[in-house]
């Protein structure tokens, strides 16, 4: 498959692939699987990574600026995409399996959009097994309930929707390109649509099910979460106003890293300042037992 | 009727180290002052909604270490500003000299469209104390010298002028951000009638498939 886009072809991009590899992390034997995406960047012998989650119309590269800039600073940083789970409970059931595979005990997790409403949904799973894992949340362009989404009643047919109508369903999503007048944004726009490309029927099909089929957070499920940060754009994405307002009522402590524009994927689009927004999210815990980095803090 | 579209303003506070950055800004947006110094590592922000002539805005207000040790986290914050808040300490002549170097960095690392007429509001922090070092008059003219900044002596101690001095950042803020607006070499589309602009960017809602 031969890519164009100029998020594609730049050297940041090629240098990502040349020098993290992907890991191909298959925890189950029946061969269905197959298997989450990993690349795992940075100090190995931090104990409480960063994990990335994508969104619906997202695939573990999409975070290659963030791994590399913040590895870079002495952050473990993981992108982690998810094989086809066809339910929250599901996906939250893989990941927790993914972590004990990787021997992470706790996380910060970074949410982009359908990933940050997983991520939410995986702190109130691991709350109620009794296993709080998630120190911190940086949800992006994200949301707490999925009733926002028209689909609600056609999602239990998706699994059996060609590839072909489902990426158009997640496309619609995406403001067209013409809107913006960004060439950042214009480029983010374009990288993703030639990654969902490469998304199989069942990928496209079970992440647009855990999208629309109803369900909510319930932000009294969440022990041990220390800190949320809210991350969303002033300029046009999938998500409007009424959904932020939402969210920030859910979280009244949290801290709000608006950005005057940057579309639906600021981490790509504007990744210098999403990167500065994580580092200061992350390094109140510099020194600490929860510290992503192996830092050590400056003092006076 | 289509709403007014929201606004954002970034501002950030620039200063020696321990002049009363995160102080002003911490009574400011929390009604809050300690007599604790902490130094500020790196930089961060708070954030406040306001209303500016009848217009709710958003202010990111940003703290910036004020040695340089601890400015670790590269010039990203200094993008898309749009006012920029100069602080010294009455009591220290060295912050006030200072001014001159901080008002530069900010002109180099954000490097707006109009140096000359970009908002710059200059504070004098610790009115509070007795042993003042500058006088407003030196500080006056001072600003008067580049092109007639905006001046208030604060303390952030004793919420003297803060609200004050904040309410003209706000509003000379939302000054520049319009004039940024304005000279956008591509303007917002013309839309012809309220409703079509929610159709066009809500694409969730109303797929055709």
């Amino acid at each position: 498959m031969s890519f164009s886009s100029q998020i594609f072809r730049s050297p940041e991009y090629t240098s990502f692939r040349c020098n993290v590899p992907l890991k191909q992390i298959i925890l189950d034997d029946t061969g269905a699987n197959k298997g989450w995406r990993v690349y795992d960047t940075g100090p190995r012998s931090v104990e409480t990574p960063l994990v990335f989650l994508h969104a619906v119309s997202g695939r573990a590269e999409v975070f290659f600026k963030q791994l590399l800039t913040l590895s870079s600073k002495g952050y473990r940083v993981i992108s982690a995409e998810n094989p086809p789970y066809w339910s929250v409970t599901e996906w939250c059931e893989g990941f927790m399996q993914l972590l004990d595979h990787m021997d992470i005990k706790q996380v910060h997790l970074f949410g982009a959009s359908l990933g940050g409403f997983l991520a939410q949904k995986f702190v109130e799973f691991s709350t109620i097994v009794h296993q709080p894992r998630v120190v911190s949340l940086f949800l992006c362009n994200s949301f707490t309930d999925t009733s926002i989404f028209k689909y609600k009643d056609a999602a239990v047919l998706f699994w059996i929707l060609p590839a072909m109508v489902l990426r158009k369903m997640v496309l619609s999503n995406l403001s067209s390109r013409e809107t913006f007048y960004d060439t950042q944004i214009m480029d983010s726009i374009d990288f993703i649509v030639e990654l969902i490309e490469s998304l199989s029927q069942a990928d496209l099909a079970s992440r647009l099910t855990m999208n629309c089929l109803n369900s909510r957070v319930n932000t009294s499920l969440m022990r041990g979460l220390k800190s949320v940060t809210l991350m969303d754009v002033f300029d046009d994405y999938a998500l409007g106003s009424p959904i932020k307002e939402k969210i920030y009522q859910e979280y009244p402590d949290a801290k709000l890293a608006q950005l005057k524009s940057g579309g639906n994927f600021p981490y790509l689009s504007r990744s210098d300042e999403v990167n500065l927004h994580l580092q200061i999210h992350l390094r109140k815990y510099d020194g600490t037992p929860f510290s992503a980095s192996d830092n050590i803090p400056i003092t006076e | 009727m289509a709403t007014r579209k929201k606004v954002l303003l970034k501002v950030i506070i620039l200063g020696d180290s321990s002049v009363g950055k995160t102080s002003l800004m911490n009574q400011y947006v929390n009604k809050k002052f300690t007599n604790q110094y902490k130094a500020t590592i790196g930089a961060d922000f708070l954030t406040k909604e306001v209303m500016v002539d009848d217009r709710i805005v958003t202010m990111q207000i940003w703290d910036t270490a004020g040695q340089e040790r601890f400015q670790s986290l590269g010039v990203a914050f200094y993008r898309g500003a749009d006012c920029c808040v100069l602080v010294f300490d009455v009591t220290s002549p060295g912050s006030f000299k200072s001014l001159d170097g901080w008002r530069d960095e900010f002109l180099i690392q954000a490097s707006p469209s109009d140096p000359d007429h970009f908002p710059f509001v200059v504070l004098g922090n610790k009115v509070d104390l007795d042993n003042r070092a500058v006088s407003t008059k030196r500080a006056q003219q001072w600003c008067q010298s580049k092109n007639g900044l905006p001046y208030f002596e604060t303390s952030a101690k004793e919420a003297v002028n803060v609200e004050q001095a904040f309410k003209t950042i706000a509003r000379n803020a939302l000054a520049q951000e319009s004039d940024v607006e304005l000279y956008n070499e591509f303007p917002d589309q013309i839309k012809l009638d309220g409703g079509s602009s929610d159709n066009r960017s809500s694409g969730g809602d109303n797929c055709a498939c």
